[in-house]
């Protein structure tokens, strides 16, 4: 039987994964918050552990954890930094 | 081996010839055993593996897509000549062609070691090894293949009970001279794309009449508006789910229950409407419970919830004239909300007992002790409730006052469990109410004539989800 699909079927291609550094020394690492309860300490925390390993940090906030991170942000990140920390759930 | 050309899922047709050296991989749609060894290879990453799946292409898309078999897919539907060419009897069937047209010894069914050794890779898991079944074109299949009842099922188009198939004269005569092709937006998270021949695939499934079709544009329209925040609400732990309510003549001219039994089943309209909403946001929109719906619990109105407002009972403008539109006007406000709570009030014989009543209900609603909520809590006042109010010369406003200053206690008393930073900081006597501001209170009225039950929905809380409102039109 032919059917219409309720689903979008087309095949989108892969997102290849970044490549990954061998050193976080030099680098510049976001910190991103998505507003979710106590995530500010979270990245503290691993604010502090990066520093030690010789990267630079900044942070940066989503508008609020329900929602996709606007385009501003993701060009803030893409633009300033190397890699990404996100801090998920409560 | 002959140079034979096959179509690709995503695109023109491909020479196998040009593809060697590679594994081939036979599979069909009806075969466990063909999706496990896709699913398996799929983990095993980037290999030279080409899937030929005997079938059409959409089937053999979606196929590859449960499996997340990211690979070249090639179809090989009936009457299955590369399949018979290769002397595949059994799916799924494995063998390696080289440049200079030489197929190698086949594997045939699951077995890790022969892929292993094929691929020249360590395959890991269980099970190592599962019988395949008999190729496509080897057995009589009934004409027009499954069940159609169970194929929905086995494709997915579904909430857990049965659907109606969305052959294309359903689809058809759903769009009713609609342009199928005219997009309401991407819906997330997965963001399908809504055209209205997927809107109305939808509405096929849910059961819905083609005269309920216009309702079901305005709602998708209406939760795919930014305020709704569809994506929080899709992907959220919470239990929430979108809440149709309808107002305006078109209540009456499709039979959209107000009345008794509002809320509940029975009536074909509110049941399929709501259903068909759900069914883009699962289908179309990806966010199939388990899946991409992350709902720790869920609640049973996410299989649809959808009424009308009993405009005829109620003493106060409708929702729709409250937001902004004509009252001659038909249309549609989504709320995202949690599993309603009924309200038992028999006893209250003045409008500020009945309205502490209501309100205290919802006291609990988040968490007991999160308040101030800032989002929205929808009342579903029933028609004597509503009377009562009338006859004080209660109007909406009034209400909704009585309920925000009624509902309020002491920030000490709050400092337990999960409760907000507002409490925290405030002063242990310092007077906190349970929603930051009265407009966050929003009445309906509706249900059976007799019986003082009224409900309210808890909000989907924290997700800065907002109602949104849309006049149904009927030509689009």
């Amino acid at each position: 039987m032919e059917y219409v699909s309720p689903i979008d079927e087309r095949v989108r291609d892969p997102i290849p994964l970044a490549d990954r550094p061998s050193s976080l020394e030099g680098k510049r690492v976001a910190l991103l918050d998505i507003t979710k309860a106590r995530g500010s300490e979270f990245l503290d925390r691993v604010e502090q552990r990066l520093r030690e390993h010789g990267a630079q940090t900044f942070r940066i906030s989503k508008e609020i954890f329900s929602k996709p991170a606007s385009v501003d942000v993701i060009e803030e990140i893409a633009l300033r930094g190397d890699l990404t920390v996100e801090g998920l759930g409560d | 081996m002959p140079d034979l050309l096959l179509d690709r899922v995503d695109g023109g047709p491909l020479s196998l010839t040009a593809l060697a050296p590679s594994v081939l991989i036979f599979v069909h749609a009806d075969c466990p055993t063909s999706m496990l060894a896709l699913r398996r290879l799929a983990a095993v990453g980037s290999l030279d593996v080409v899937c030929i799946a005997q079938e059409r292409p959409e089937v053999a898309a979606r196929l590859a897509r449960r499996a997340g078999f990211m690979q070249t897919v090639l179809v090989d539907p009936a009457p299955y000549e590369v399949s018979r060419s290769f002397g595949v009897e059994t799916v799924p069937t494995a063998m390696r062609i080289d440049v200079d047209g030489s197929a190698g010894e086949p594997v045939v069914g699951w077995d890790a070691e022969g892929y292993g050794s094929l691929l020249g890779v360590e395959i890991e898991g269980e099970p190592r090894s599962k019988p395949g079944c008999v190729a496509r074109g080897l057995f009589e299949e009934p004409l027009g293949g499954l069940d159609e009842l169970e194929d929905m099922f086995e494709r997915g188009w579904s909430d857990g009970l049965p659907v109606v198939p969305p052959t294309p004269e359903r689809v058809e005569a759903m769009l009713g001279g609609r342009d199928g092709g005219r997009s309401l937006g991407p819906v997330p998270p997965a963001q399908g794309e809504a055209t209205l021949e997927r809107v109305a695939a939808c509405a096929v499934l849910a059961g819905c009449r083609p005269a309920y079709f216009p309702i079901v544009v305005a709602a998708v329209e209406a939760a795919l508006d930014p305020r709704f925040n569809a994506h929080g609400v899709a992907v959220t732990t919470q239990p929430a789910g979108p809440i149709v309510v309808v107002n305006g003549p078109v209540r009456e001219r499709v039979d959209v229950n107000g009345g008794m039994g509002a809320l509940g089943p029975g009536t074909r309209a509110n049941a399929t409407i709501g259903r068909a909403l759900r069914l883009v946001l699962s289908l179309t929109g990806g966010a199939n419970p388990g899946g991409l719906d992350r709902a720790t619990l869920g609640h049973p109105g996410k299989l649809f919830c959808c009424f009308a407002e009993n405009e005829d009972a109620s003493p106060w403008p409708p929702l729709h004239v409250e937001r902004g539109l004509e009252p001659g006007a038909s249309a549609v406000t989504v709320f995202a909300g949690d599993a309603p709570l009924s309200i038992s009030d028999h006893r209250s014989r003045t409008p500020e007992e009945l309205a502490a009543t209501l309100a205290w209900a919802a006291a609990g609603q988040w968490s007991p002790f999160w308040w101030p909520m800032d989002d929205t809590s929808l009342f579903v006042v029933c028609p004597e409730h509503a009377a009562l109010f009338a006859d004080a010369g209660w109007d909406k406003e009034r209400v909704r006052s009585a309920m925000f200053e009624a509902v309020v206690r002491p920030a000490v008393e709050l400092r337990r469990g999960e409760t907000t930073p507002l409490v925290h900081a405030a002063d242990d006597d310092a007077p906190i109410h349970k929603w930051t501001r009265p407009e966050k209170i929003v009445l309906v009225v509706a249900g059976g004539e007799a019986g003082r039950f009224s409900a309210v929905f808890g909000p989907c809380d924290g997700m800065k989800s907002e109602p949104v409102t849309k006049e149904i039109r009927w030509s689009t």
